[in-house]
């Protein structure tokens, strides 16, 4: 049983949170082991499993990020995976490997590393270079804006997905899931990077 | 985890570390990188345009051990080839070379993309097909 079904929950990713913190509570109270304590012992291992299932699974959906890599390995994305079989799959038909990490964003990356090589280069001979550090708070700042906008963009992305869902239209599925791989992506990059740059501020 | 000694090598004395003309003809630049842990890595060739083979690699990364060392193999290995020569070295190749363990592959698959996407920009900037040399598998 998957996490959605769990919950009764149709796999659309606008999910009402407030309502599922209820629902969470009520199965919780149920399945509570001290209610099971006088029942024989195959219940009480039973409760105790749907239990760990409820708790991984409420986890998992009240996350916004959680929820949608969830369903994208429902859907039999494979995230890590991805990437070596498109590899393989361009070698073999000689053709460019689509790369999902848009080549500005990248440019940005590589950048802002060789910023942060330099601030901890400069560190370690006792130096503050405060023109370095403007340009790293400029940085991150943008870094930070950024990552705000992907949180909308997320939303927008889910709107889509449901919208596919209840139209049962397999195109949409498909562009929405790739949209929403790349988005995680960019995600994961602008996180990493943030936190090294708060590392190399020393904030 | 223990790094392979083969890594430790490279990411210690990393070979061909450092920055070719971006703006030449003969120099294709390679940017690739890796979203789940943040690593980043920029391959460069110099090919000789009479014989087509690659005759300088450069690469800058920024990364775990393993993704150093991977893009540091992957200059070594892509010197003195061939464009199609140099599109035949696969991740395989990589992770074999340098013991990676399984959780290391993605950084061999970067190194792999970034010799791709060196070759492909010097494609593009040389009016070169998109497809040619890739024909030619065995290495």
């Amino acid at each position: 049983m998957n996490y959605f079904e769990f919950f009764s929950l149709p796999r659309k990713l606008t999910i009402d949170v407030p309502a599922l913190e209820k629902q969470f509570y009520s199965l919780s109270r149920k399945l509570h082991p001290d209610r099971f304590a006088s029942k024989p012992v195959a219940e009480q291992e039973a409760a105790l499993a749907q239990s760990s299932l409820l708790n991984d699974a409420y986890r998992t959906l009240k996350d916004p990020i959680a929820r949608t890599q969830y369903l994208l390995t429902q859907e039999g994305v494979e995230l890590e995976e991805q990437s070596k079989s498109a590899t393989e799959a361009a070698r073999a038909s000689g053709t460019e490997k689509k790369q999902i990490v848009p080549p500005e964003l990248l440019e940005e990356v590589f950048e802002l590393n060789m910023q942060l090589a330099e601030m901890r280069a400069a560190k370690q001979m006792g130096e503050d270079e405060p023109e370095l550090r403007r340009d790293l708070m400029t940085a991150k700042d943008a870094f930070d804006a950024k990552m705000l906008e992907t949180q909308a963009e997320l939303e927008r992305l889910w709107a889509d997905w449901d919208a596919a869902v209840e139209a049962e239209d397999p195109g949409l599925r498909e562009a929405t899931k790739d949209a929403m791989v790349a988005l995680l992506n960019k995600r994961s990059y602008l996180r990493n990077l943030v936190r090294d740059v708060n590392e190399a501020l020393g904030v | 985890m223990a790094y392979s000694d083969k890594v430790v090598d490279h990411y210690e004395n990393p070979r061909n570390v450092g920055t070719l003309d971006k703006s030449s003809t003969e120099v294709g630049t390679g940017l690739v990188g890796a979203p789940e842990c943040g690593d980043v890595m920029r391959l460069q060739i110099r090919v000789n345009p009479e014989t087509n083979v690659i005759e300088d690699a450069k690469f800058k990364t920024f990364g775990c051990g393993s993704a150093i060392a991977s893009s540091s193999l992957a200059t070594e290995w892509v010197k003195g080839k061939t464009i199609s020569e140099a599109l035949a070295i696969t991740n395989t190749d990589i992770v074999k070379e340098l013991a990676l363990p399984p959780v290391k592959i993605h950084c061999s698959v970067l190194a792999e993309d970034a010799i791709r996407a060196a070759i492909g920009d010097w494609k593009k900037k040389n009016n070169v097909a998109e497809t040619e040399g890739a024909a030619v598998a065995a290495h």
